[in-house]
């Protein structure tokens, strides 16, 4: 069995992920404490999409397992039925990939409330929230906006706080500043890093970009589903 | 565009010699049927057999009209048959145009990636269309066995006072041929309209700006319309004869046509922005922006509901009336044959909406695939996606065909409260017929939920 460090949000062990042909993971380790940011980095095909949709419970690993810390206690993700999954991922995780894949029809402000309408809140609590999380991030008066009338990293923000909006301790991004430029990939990191962070929470990141990996707490390196040398017990470079 | 550089101006591989070849392999290639792309594959194609079995039938059923042994009624069934035949056309367009539009889009993706290759835009769109025809032809194919099959049953139906036999709406083989012809064409001029887009810009989807607006005109037009012809209609007074009649219905007809679709965007639209409003669900939330986006597309969609609703309470509602009131035998059988014909077109109608909804539905999973694959791994369950989607659909739905059957009501006003209360059960196997359509349609959106579950089943197509 694992053992599930009492101060990390979530652990995971022994990971294994195999396609028919392809081992994506191999027997990975990966411990995430409270107030940490962990890069995932990695060439291309190393797994790193993989790894970060095994641990959030998107996917369920061959072999291995991920514990989550989680209001109700720990969680063994691989235990739980698909929709238990489900709902973990939208109680207790965020998200924020790529493209924001936001819903086009809705506003900003109902895009940013939808995971709280889907916990059965109100849609004025719902709203109220997602306008304090839209003005911390910097996107106060663009509330009623469609998605097709915001720039890139506008409709990056959105998605970050679609992600903070419960409260998620947990938030997962693949890519998230993939698709911009480099001033507003700065800008986008630091919304997520601040937003993400604070007030015992943890961020996982895949990315490319050594520069945002660099403003992370600490990086692990991927190659051919498995962790690379020095990283490989995760804890040493926490910052 | 010519043979040696592509619309982007980028020199393209050295002269095809044998043309024909390329294109007939690459068909071949992207049309094989992956296991993720048979429902895809399938759905068109029963759009076209159910498509081509209600047009024979409906055609077979008018020929007969046109050989109508009853000299002095013959008239009026050829007549109202033309109503009929012209109250089908609307539903049966939208859907042989959706089915057409699926089997192109259904490949959209790889054409646009072939596209980017450097395939010229005729090529793209010389495959696409080979493949719309070919999935056409075979449901056609299928749609005349179907007709056929049928024939015995709705040989059952009775008109003129007794049922007409299988035989009597079979058509000549000929027109049969016809038939599949004009609809594989049809197919592939759809599918031409629909491959613009890729052709254009390969790149493909982009998303709208702003939500469209719909003139509250249109309402204002719409509503003098109706009060012009409702006051006309009263001053029928107790309508003192059967000519009367027949022109009231004539009139109220055209205007309800005419009014309908004038309004009905409008009314989607409005409708929406109160659902908007008062949702305090994702998805009420979900649907309400849904119709708010495209309210002349969700209007489009049941459109033909609304002449047929309508047309199913004024003319019930009349002959009903009529049949109750008695008069010389022959009338009264004319009367309940109209009934019958009203049905007829009722249940067809919904069918045929059924079905485009069907096939609307298919194409629109599709065409979202990353945003629900994306939406799933956020966790948002399922059932939401479901009733976003269903209450999309539903909810014009209701209000179309409800909504018609009630301003025909309106227009018939004092007859159609006489009839309820002489005639209850002819009123009442109207409302069955509605009741059954509805449930027609409901169904078909069941029947899209596997193009769901292999889109979230296989997520990584949608990046
Ligand atoms: N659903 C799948 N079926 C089969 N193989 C897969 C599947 N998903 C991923 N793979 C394979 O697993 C390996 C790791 O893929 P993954 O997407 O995790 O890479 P990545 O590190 O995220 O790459 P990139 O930087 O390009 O996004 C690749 O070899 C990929 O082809
Ligand atoms: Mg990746």
């Amino acid at each position: 069995m694992n053992f599930h460090d009492p101060a990390a949000l979530l652990s995971a062990s022994r990971l294994t992920v195999s396609y028919p042909g392809t081992r994506a993971l191999d027997g990975v380790d990966l411990t995430v404490r409270a107030g940490e940011s962990v890069a995932i980095m990695g060439p291309s095909g190393s797994g790193k999409t993989t790894l970060l949709h095994a641990l959030a419970g998107i996917i369920t690993p061959t072999s291995g397992e991920v514990i989550v810390t989680t209001e109700a206690g720990l969680v063994t993700v691989s235990a739980l039925s698909e929709s238990d999954r489900s709902r973990l991922r939208r109680e207790d995780f965020g998200f924020v990939f790529q493209q924001g894949l936001l819903i086009p029809e809705l506003t900003v402000i109902e895009n940013a409330s939808l995971p709280l309408l889907l916990a059965g809140q109100s849609r004025a609590t719902a709203e109220a929230h997602a306008v304090a999380w839209l003005a911390r991030l910097g996107l106060a008066g663009l509330e009623r906006r469609r998605i097709g009338e915001l720039s890139g990293g506008q409709a990056q923000r959105v998605a970050i706080a679609r992600a903070q909006v419960t409260g998620a301790r947990l938030i997962f991004a693949d890519e998230p500043t993939g698709a911009l430029d480099s001033a507003t990939s700065r800008e986008t990191m630091t919304a997520l890093l601040e937003a993400a962070t604070d007030g015992g929470r943890a961020l996982v990141v895949v990315t490319h970009d050594e520069q945002v990996a660099a403003r992370c707490s600490r990086i692990v390196r991927l190659r051919d589903g498995r962790l690379d040398g020095a990283e490989r017990a995760g804890s040493e470079e926490a910052a | 565009m010519t043979a040696t550089t592509t619309t982007t101006g980028i020199p393209a591989r050295p002269a095809r010699s044998r043309r024909g070849a390329p294109i007939a392999r690459l068909t071949w290639m992207l049309a094989r049927p992956g296991a993720d792309s048979l429902s895809t594959l399938l759905l068109p194609g029963v759009a076209f057999a159910v498509t081509t079995a209600l047009l024979l039938t409906v055609a077979g059923g008018g020929a007969m009209f046109w050989r109508w042994p009853d000299e002095e009624w013959a008239a009026t069934y050829q007549l109202l048959s033309g109503l009929a035949l012209a109250l089908l056309v609307i539903p049966l367009a939208s859907l042989s145009g959706a089915a057409a539009r699926l089997s192109a889009r259904r490949r959209d993706d790889r054409l646009a990636t072939l596209r980017l290759l450097g395939a010229t835009g005729r090529a793209v769109v010389a495959i696409t269309v080979l493949e719309s025809a070919l999935i056409a032809s075979a449901g056609a194919v299928i749609g005349v066995v179907l007709y056929l099959a049928a024939t015995p049953l709705v040989g059952l139906i009775p008109f003129g006072g007794a049922p007409i036999g299988a035989a009597a709406i079979l058509l000549s083989p000929l027109w049969v041929a016809a038939i599949v012809v004009a609809i594989v064409l049809l197919a592939a001029v759809s599918a031409v309209v629909g491959l613009r887009k890729v052709v254009i810009s390969p790149l493909g989807v982009r998303l709208k700006q702003s939500a469209p607006r719909v003139s509250w005109l249109r309402m204002l037009v719409g509503a003098v319309v109706v009060i012009v012809a409702f006051v006309t209609l009263q001053s029928f007074g107790v309508l003192p004869s059967y000519t009367a009649i027949a022109v009231a219905i004539a009139a109220a007809f055209a205007i309800g046509v005419g009014v309908l679709n004038l309004v009905g965007p409008w009314v989607i639209w409005l409708i929406a922005r109160v659902q908007l409003s008062r949702a305090g669900t994702a998805q009420k939330l979900i649907a309400a922006r849904t119709m708010l986006e495209a309210p002349k597309v969700a209007w489009r969609q049941v459109s033909g509901l609304a002449m047929t609703s309508f047309v199913a309470v004024v003319g019930g509602t009349g002959v009903s009336f009529l049949i109750k009131e008695g008069g010389p035998a022959d009338q009264v059988v004319l009367f309940s044959d109209v009934r019958t014909g009203i049905i007829i077109t009722l249940v067809a109608s919904f069918l045929m909406v059924a079905c485009s909804v069907g096939v609307n539905q298919a194409s629109a999973v599709l065409d979202r695939r990353d945003l629900y694959v994306g939406l799933d791994r956020v966790g948002m369950p399922r059932g939401v996606l479901e009733a976003a989607r269903a209450r999309g659909i539903m909810v014009p739905l209701a209000w179309v065909s409800l909504g018609s059957a009630a301003l025909g009501a309106l227009l018939v006003f004092p007859l159609a409260g006489y009839a309820l209360i002489t005639a209850p059960a002819s009123l009442l196997v109207i409302a069955l017929a509605f009741a059954v359509g509805i449930a027609l349609v409901s169904l078909a959106l069941v029947a899209t939920r596997p193009v769901v579950t292999r889109v979230l089943e296989h997520p990584e197509r949608a990046q």
